[in-house]
């Protein structure tokens, strides 16, 4: 699999989801059934890295959205 | 004068166990006092907004501490917890106040020089306050601000050769028990495991790669003393598979009341002479022990290692030399369909570095995991939705007895078509050649 | 108070940047005398509450003074375990997986100095900064969580409870007359971080209240879909609401399905379910991890619920007291709160303990529930 195809697909499909904006690693598996999960989970985890997505914590489960959408940012006075 | 009167958490200070609230009070006046002129990089008075807090909750019978999510340091998804203070103005100096879990030494062994090194670095940057340990093993450094986040990780990154501990849904901090650094009974080097694997998977530990949280623990012998069987997704207890090593003449020393049994735990109370029948044959969970004339026998086949003839004569009784450990999976707090205890997967391995063999058991369990497990399913609920057979097929694991208490007393057996002679697809009309319609 | 920067450049955070490191190697910790007897030990003794003595192959002793601590610590107060490890025991220490801190030197005539030293040392409240104990057949330092001194869902404090409990434990802390070891923990709320589950007895923070709703902010500051998708009942449904004229979205929850976790509360600071009455202790006892004689078990609930009365939780700290006295007086030598639970029967226990029965402590919580009636006619009158 093409590793920027992959990564604007998963812009593409989190931007095109409304009312929406963190998500769990299996929502990103699921843009991609045909590919293993770590495939997957190494790319999203460099999109971190590269400033594009972000991870939201509750301490013990980790969400990931896009960097800086929803509300949340917002709600912790982090934005 | 203090910040915040505090009248309820004074009464804490009475009484012969430490006291949190004293402590907190000796650090509220040692940043006030800074005899070494820390340049302190959020302020000073930040414990006594602590204990202000602490009252607060005392009075409402609530917490006043919020959730938060987002902070953390760069490409980690682990190893800060956000947290918010829900009476900002009030308590100004914990508004945000973030949890920073640092990865424990294997042992929990330390130099001074390394404790002051990160006191200082914790006095400097944060509340000077810590938990020692939080219970999944981590040093915690108990609040600082949004800020100094990153300028601590790269203090210890850089300046004490030292990373952050796991949260959220990645590998958690992994701990072990002391084991063979000061425990006669370790099957195992419970610290090398654990620092290897720690290592070995850094990349899952910092950045979420699971469907939920997964941890690791590591106990040298069956007594578990750092609980693996109840509160690790997998769980390395050490054993052994040949006979356990027995000196006549300690036994001896034992019953002749020359030497006090279970290393002495019992001395607080007149228990009577020490009676071998009684206390350890009698008590054998397998009843594999006899005394022949002054000689103790075992029928080592039999013994399932349950520890308590070693715990209560360690001179005399000594663990079998062919050692190794015992994976048990699946274990995990009662959230949500109650609490599991793990279960035996794998009876015996053997714990040599490079480890390769238990390697490939994790990830193995892992791949199943990341594919089958649904968002927030920890391991054990996997394999109770899945079966227990479904573990065995993924890892490549055959069945044997040792897998059960007891075997199934329903037999609804959901048999695949492979299994049975001659397939599922029958001939219907051959079949009505023998039976009318 | 001006800002001093780590070397960190926020406008590139990958500039020098190190990851991926681990902790420490433990090898850098060892004492000489552990360095040099690793896996080579022969046996151990208790010499008397609190100390102990490992024996090599070589000959060579290592003698442990085993402390209690509140696992809440400041950097001044671990500043002096270190000013204590250097003048004693050349500059290392431990700690357990219990949070008691443990002082190792290589020769029986170190004991007593280090031992009068650290009882030496009180704070300026009064209390011990280093009681010796928690070792053999006694009750050693409690596990705990967070509470409400930082965390976001605690249905009860833990320092606090944990201190009041162990002032009333103290002399089994130094003494061992148990039949066997006691092994407390709590945890202030069902996410049990502590694990509390496996304990002889547990200490565990419970809520009775489902959240409230704070419909004006709820749209506002929440993603609804991910509250919804928090609870693990699914008791959270989308709903509408109309207030001043305006329409909001919002959530309802279905109250006789939630089980008061304060998951949603995690993802929506617009759901509270913190509540004075409402929340408070349940009291949990006979569990154990060990596989020594019997399995491992888990911890039954023997009290569905105790207020929170802080400071000092009395109606906690008796009912643990008349469990523990029960226990040290009925059991045999070696056998545990759970073992002894279960050869005289929970309907003695009980009464032994002289709690009351109450419908709650019935399991009706999914399938395993059914295990747990009885279905014998073996029983106790
Ligand atoms: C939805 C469920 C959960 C949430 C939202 C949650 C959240 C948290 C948070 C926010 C903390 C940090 C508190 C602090 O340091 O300020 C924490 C700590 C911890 N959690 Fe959880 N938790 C959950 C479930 C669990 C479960 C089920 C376990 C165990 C199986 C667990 C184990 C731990 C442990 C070991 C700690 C460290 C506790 C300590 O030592 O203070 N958590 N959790
Ligand atoms: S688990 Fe076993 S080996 Fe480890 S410290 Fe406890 S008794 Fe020793
Ligand atoms: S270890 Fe347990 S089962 Fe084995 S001989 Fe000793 S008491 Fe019996
Ligand atoms: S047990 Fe609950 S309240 Fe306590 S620290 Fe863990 S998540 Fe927070
Ligand atoms: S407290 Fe838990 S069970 Fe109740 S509504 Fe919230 S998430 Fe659901």
């Amino acid at each position: 699999m093409d590793e920027n195809e992959a990564r604007k697909t998963i812009v593409a499909t989190l931007e095109g989801k409304k009312g929406k904006s963190k998500f769990y690693l299996k929502d990103f598996y699921a843009m991609f059934p045909e590919e293993k999960p770590r495939t997957i989970k190494n790319i999203v985890n460099k999109m971190v890295g590269e400033g594009t997505l972000e991870y939201w914590s509750s301490g013990s489960t980790t969400l990931i959205g896009l960097k800086g959408v929803g509300k949340q940012a917002g709600a912790e006075h982090e934005d | 004068m203090a910040k915040h009167e505090t009248p309820m958490l004074d009464q804490l200070e009475s009484g012969p166990w430490p006291s949190f609230v004293s402590d907190i009070k000796q650090e509220i006046a040692h940043r006030k006092a800074n005899p070494n002129n820390v340049e302190l990089q959020i302020p000073a008075d930040v414990p006594e907004d602590i204990l202000g807090v602490l009252e607060l909750s005392f009075k409402h019978g609530r917490t006043h501490w919020k959730h938060g999510g987002i902070v953390g340091v760069f490409g980690y998804g682990g190893g800060v917890i956000g947290r918010y203070c829900d009476q900002p103005e009030m308590f100004p100096g914990v508004a945000h106040f973030h949890t920073i879990r640092v990865n424990q030494p294997a042992g929990k062994f330390y130099t001074t020089e390394y404790l002051r090194k990160l006191c200082d670095l914790w006095e400097f940057r944060g509340s000077g306050i810590t938990n020692m340990h939080g219970s999944t093993g981590d040093i915690i450094f108990l609040g600082t601000h949004t800020k100094q986040l990153e300028e601590i990780f790269f203090e210890l990154t850089h300046n004490l050769n030292q990373d952050l501990g796991g949260s959220g849904s990645n590998l958690r901090t992994p701990a072990d028990c002391i084991g063979m650094a000061r425990c006669e009974y370790a099957c195992y080097d419970t610290q090398d495991l654990c620092h290897t694997l720690t290592n070995e998977y850094q990349d899952e530990l910092h950045r979420p790669a699971f469907p939920y949280k997964f941890k690791f623990k590591f106990d040298g012998c069956p007594n578990c003393c750092v609980a693996s069987i109840a509160r690790s997704d997998m769980s390395f207890v050490g054993t052994w598979r040949d006979d356990i090593k027995i000196d006549q003449e300690a036994v001896k020393a034992y019953i002749g009341g020359e030497i006090a049994p279970n290393g002495g735990a019992h001395a607080g109370r007149d228990w009577g002479p020490f009676d071998i029948q009684k206390e350890v044959i009698g008590l054998c969970p397998t009843g594999c022990m006899w005394m022949e004339g002054d000689k103790l026998m075992i029928d080592n086949r039999e013994c399932t290692r349950c520890m308590h003839c070693i715990n209560v004569m360690p001179r005399a009784l000594r663990i079998g030399d062919d050692r190794g450990l015992s994976i048990l999976v699946g274990a995990k707090a009662p959230i949500l369909d109650g609490a599991q205890m793990g279960s035996l997967l794998v009876p015996f391995i053997k714990a040599e570095a490079p480890y390769d063999e238990i390697k490939e058991v994790i990830e193995k369990v892992w791949d199943w995991w990341m594919e089958e497990g649904k968002n927030r399913e920890r391991l054990g609920e996997l394999i109770k939705r899945q079966g227990f057979q479904r573990l065995l097929e993924m890892t490549e694991i055959e069945p044997m007895p040792q897998h059960v208490q007891e075997p199934r007393s329903n037999p609804y057996i959901f048999w695949k078509e492979e299994e049975v002679e001659g397939g599922w697809e029958r001939d219907v009309n051959e079949f009505r050649k023998y039976h009318l319609r | 108070m001006a800002f001093v920067s780590s070397g960190y450049d926020p406008n590139e955070p990958m500039k020098n940047r190190i990851t991926d490191i681990g902790p420490r190697h433990y090898e850098e910790f060892y004492p000489p005398v552990i360095a040099k007897n690793k896996g080579k030990w022969l046996y151990h003794e208790i010499l008397e509450p609190g100390v102990l003595v490992h024996v090599a192959e070589s000959g060579d002793e290592v003698y442990t003074v085993r402390v209690g601590g509140a696992r809440l610590m400041s950097v001044t107060h671990i500043r002096e375990i270190c000013e204590i490890a250097e003048k004693h025991c050349g500059g290392y220490v431990r700690w357990t997986t219990r949070n008691n801190i443990e002082f190792m030197v290589d020769s029986k005539d170190k004991v007593a100095p280090l031992k009068k030293d650290l009882e030496s040392r009180k704070f300026d409240g009064g209390s011990f900064k280093f009681p010796v104990g928690g070792t053999g057949a006694g009750i050693t330092n409690i596990v705990h969580t967070q509470g409400w001194i930082h965390c976001h869902t605690p249905a009860t404090d833990a320092s606090g409870p944990v201190k009041a409990c162990m002032d009333e434990l103290f002399a089994d802390f130094q003494s061992m007359r148990m039949p066997a070891q006691l092994r407390v923990s709590l945890a202030c709320c069902l996410n049990m971080c502590g694990a509390v589950h496996c304990s002889d007895i547990a200490i565990l923070g419970y809520h009775r209240k489902p959240p409230m709703l704070d419909h004006e902010y709820l749209d506002k500051m929440c993603e609804i879909p991910l509250a919804i998708a928090a609870c693990p009942t699914a008791a959270i449904k989308p709903a509408k609401i109309e207030i001043n004229g305006q329409k909001l979205n919002t959530v309802a929850i279905n109250n006789s399905r939630c089980m008061f976790c304060g998951n949603c509360y995690t993802m929506c600071p617009a759901l509270p379910l913190s509540d004075k009455e409402g929340d408070g202790i349940v009291i949990m006892a006979g569990g154990k991890v060990s596989n020594r004689i019997s399995a491992p078990k888990f911890s039954k609930v023997v009290v569905a619920f105790l207020p929170n009365e802080p400071p000092r939780w009395p109606s906690t700290t008796d009912t643990i007291k008349k469990i523990v006295e029960a226990y040290a007086s009925g059991a045999k030598k070696y056998e545990r709160l759970g073992e002894w639970a279960e050869r005289i029967g929970w309907e003695r226990f009980f009464e032994r303990c002289d709690l009351p029965f109450t419908h709650h402590l019935i399991d009706d919580f999914r399938d395993p529930a059914y295990f747990t009636w009885r279905q014998t006619t073996q029983f106790k009158f």
